[in-house]
């Protein structure tokens, strides 16, 4: 079979599998075909998310699993990286899904919204294929340029790095300019002040520096920023629209509550920063500074749980989309645990001092990043499916709800199940590793090889499938969810409060 | 400066930190339920949790070697969890009010 | 507007309060973060010069200060050299550069950070696991050249891949962990023994 042959079954097959889902894209405009886009990719990408992630776990378990050919750090970094990306895309997707409609006009930069979209896409196709198939390279500015540049999260070489900022610049534009060409509104203002934040803090981790010092202390304004600051609000931002367009609650409620959680969560979470410069060589004052803050951070979580009954108190409110809805409950949940209760247990440097590098920000850094990103992600696709799909209803007893039941419960066992397997690892390593032992290299091992260690990768190891299981379950659901439902979603405006403003999105996290 | 926890205080530590967190959500959750539920039972449960709360404080206050100007965190997380809910409580009540809504503001 | 609706719980008082909550704890992070810059400047106290791999490291335990603290000594020279402040530089310029190259920190922590799939870092410098001083910096290069054959595994399995580190880039690799070892961490790791405390 030659690439001709090759190609039309491909396509063939593609054009099967899009008749298939039966979809109609008509059902959606401009603004919200490149929003699908960028969701279509996101999922793509959380499926790689967990696959490399199986990989790096079964070498905790096989260290000799692909050794020499796909190792660990290629797995973990893949692992990681796929996450990041793929929450942005949910996120511009999430941005791109509720711009027209809240400025009430058509996208201005509609083409380059779409140019971009394809650039960024194909330049995450690029730097993936880099990282598998050539790893990594000499100890030159060639190989930070072109390859890799070796630093947790954001190892994406610098040609991709001047690329995303690029789109990112892309998209503000577009942001902007639709909002000035429509209509400003509280939220607009704040989603755009949030992107500039976004943009400008990408710049502060894409410079070489010999002093490690120095090179971390930005590295962390770029990952505690992000996802402790410019993340939070952005999802704060989405979950305001949504509580508006779908809940009805008043455009007032809504903006003032969504300025109370700007307060909150940049009051804490930017100098909540220093709990990340306890150990770096950066001054002894941010001991305290991070410790303070870090015991601070948790207070949202306070408001989230009192203003959450103050609302089941003042209304009842009919909901569409049961498991949009279930995903939000669990993002409460998971965003509690995962950020409040996981990251205050070993934040004060007291205890960090033990705790700081070992499994415990890995039980953390699950549990936080799937409870505060991955279900508000995964709620928001249900909106949109339902959307696309012509609204319809979709219910808990509707035909086929077994699926995103299933998926919803295998995921979040997966997931509690993973973080508690580390939890128990972490603990054991800063109690053998680094009190006992004091952290000597056989200090380590002593703790890697010991058999709560090993059983504890074993479990993570299971519940990691059974999270793997769940993914595949959901992405089955979100493309035959609502097929062949006719009943239409009812359209339910709950007079008063602001819903969930804080249920849904007011929490702030730890790390 | 600080003294790092004491082995044998480890489990201790950990333990008392994520009560703080979940009695001082419990308490906030009780006492918010008591403001829509006027139940004896419910506000006596949202002070059983405080308790609770202050108890959890005074652990890992001991555990983590608090001294000097650390001392003042325990205070603030005492006083802090205490006021935050019913704060929160009265904005919730005062930014809800209804007001004089036209239809354009609605939406 | 109304009267119902109290300042303090008014749009336009949040509003007011969120720019200023963002704005002032920003500039208090950027103030902070000129003095971490200037504090942690390479010369300085907490990070060394790029010279002090000619000195001899340790890092002891300091009863005062509740903490252990680099402690840097006499002269130690690494391999056989001494290395003047440019020399020294472009040496750990290599070795860092290498360690990023080689994606260490995908496995490795570097001053804790990383991932957990091998041992920090921080201090490897100083680890006992190189057996003695005299011996440590032969089998530091060893290994980086051919961890395969050099496996130090403890008894774990897990071996470090051939990463094709040239003799060059080990030498600056073994000259930037010296370097690292000598940052003053706050006392991160706690209660190491170092390669000296158990000669002794």
């Amino acid at each position: 079979m030659n690439a001709k042959e090759l190609c039309g079954v491909a396509n063939a097959k593609l054009d099967a599998f899009v008749t298939w889902t039966a979809l109609d894209r008509s059902n959606l405009s401009d603004g919200r075909k490149l929003a699908v886009n960028y969701f279509i990719v996101a999922v793509i990408l959380f499926f790689a998310q967990l696959l490399f992630g199986m990989i790096a776990a079964t070498q905790f378990i096989f260290p000799n699993f692909l050794y020499g050919f796909l190792d660990f750090s290629v797995n973990r970094m893949v692992h990681i990286n796929a996450m990041v990306v793929w929450m942005l895309y949910g996120f511009i997707g999430c941005t791109y899904w509720l711009l027209e409609d809240e400025s009430q006009t058509e996208i201005v930069g509609l083409k380059f919204g779409k140019l971009a979209f394809w650039v960024l896409t194909i330049a995450v196709a690029i730097v993936v294929l880099v990282y598998l198939f050539i790893q990594i390279g000499a100890g030159n500015d060639t190989t930070l340029w072109l390859i890799n540049e070796g630093r947790e999260y954001i190892e994406a070489p610098r040609w991709a790095d001047i690329g995303i900022v690029a789109v990112v610049l892309t998209f503000f534009y577009n942001v902007v300019a639709t909002f000035s060409k429509g209509k400003w509104s509280g939220i607009a203002g704040v989603l755009t002040l949030d992107l500039v934040a976004l943009a400008g803090l990408y710049l502060a981790g894409m410079f070489y520096m010999t002093n490690i010092t120095h090179e971390q202390f930005w590295w962390w304004w770029v990952i505690h920023l992000w996802v402790e600051a410019t993340w939070e609000v952005l999802v704060g931002v989405i979950m305001a629209w949504s509580l508006m367009k779908l809940l009805g609650v008043r455009r007032k409620i809504v903006t003032t509550w969504l300025y109370i959680e700007v307060a909150l969560m940049f009051g804490s979470g930017i100098l909540g920063l220093g709990h990340h410069y306890f150990w770096i060589g950066t001054p002894e004052y941010w001991l305290t500074i991070g410790g303070f803050f870090s015991a601070l951070e948790p207070i949202p979580l306070v408001a989230m749980v009192v203003h959450a009954v103050y609302d089941s108190g003042s209304h009842a409110f009919k909901n569409g989309n049961h498991p949009a809805l279930a995903w939000v409950i669990a993002h409460a949940f998971g965003n509690f645990f995962g950020a409040g209760v996981w990251g205050f247990m070993h934040t004060l440097p007291q205890i960090n001092l033990y705790t700081h590098g070992t499994q415990w920000s890995a039980s953390h850094g699950h549990l936080a990043f799937f409870g505060a990103y991955a279900t508000i992600n995964i709620a928001f696709f249900y909106l949109a499916i339902q959307h696309w799909r012509g609204d319809v209803w979709m219910s808990g007893n509707a035909q086929n709800a077994w699926r995103w039941k299933w998926a919803l419960g295998l995921l979040n066992v997966g997931v509690v199940g993973m973080t508690i397997a580390l939890l128990i690892a972490g603990y054991e390593q800063s109690f053998i590793e680094r009190a006992v032992e004091g952290s000597t290299w056989s200090g380590y091992f002593t703790a890697q090889n010991h058999p709560s260690f090993q059983s504890a990768m074993v479990w993570r190891w299971f519940f990691g499938l059974m999270t793997f299981a769940g993914l595949i379950l959901l992405i089955w659901d979100l493309l035959t969810i609502g097929k062949g439902e006719t009943r239409k979603m009812a359209i339910v405006v709950a007079e008063r409060g602001a819903g969930c403003v804080s249920f849904l999105s007011e929490c702030d996290h730890t790390h | 400066m600080i003294q790092p926890v004491a082995m044998q205080d480890f489990f201790i530590t950990f333990f008392s930190s994520a009560l703080i967190i979940l009695a001082g959500a419990s308490y906030a959750l009780l006492f918010a339920w008591s403001k829509v539920n006027e139940n004896f039972r419910i506000k006596i449960a949202s002070y059983v949790s405080y308790i609770v709360l202050i108890i959890a404080v005074v652990l890992l206050t001991r555990a983590a070697n608090f001294t000097g100007y650390w001392l003042s965190l325990s205070v603030v997380m005492v006083v802090g969890y205490f006021f935050a809910p019913i704060g929160i409580w009265h904005l919730c009540v005062k930014t809800h009010v209804e007001t004089s809504t036209t239809l354009e503001e609605k939406l | 507007m109304n009267e119902e609706n109290p300042l303090w719980a008014s749009e336009s008082f949040w509003k007011k309060v969120a720019i200023w909550v963002t704005a002032g704890s920003f500039l208090i992070l950027v103030v902070l973060t000129f003095d971490s810059l200037s504090q942690t400047e390479v010369g300085g106290k907490r990070v060394q010069a790029y010279s002090v791999i000619n000195k001899k490291i340790d890092y002891v335990y300091k009863e005062d200060l509740h903490k252990f603290m680099p402690v840097i000594g006499e002269t130690e020279l690494l391999f056989g050299k001494e290395f003047t402040e440019e020399e020294a530089e472009k040496l750990v310029t290599l070795g860092k550069k290498t360690t990023q190259a080689k994606n260490c920190m995908n496995c490795h922590t570097l001053l804790g950070n990383g991932a957990y799939f091998a041992p920090d870092l921080t201090k490897a410098w100083l680890d006992k696991g190189w057996l003695s001083k005299e011996l440590r910096e032969d089998l530091m290069i060893k290994f980086l050249l051919d961890p395969e054959n050099n496996a130090r595994t403890f008894g774990s399995n897990r071996k470090m891949p051939n990463l094709h580190i040239t003799p060059e880039e080990a030498k600056g690799v073994v000259a930037f962990l010296k370097w690292m070892s000598s940052i003053d961490t706050n006392g991160f790791p706690y209660n190491f023994k170092t390669i000296y405390a158990t000669e002794e």
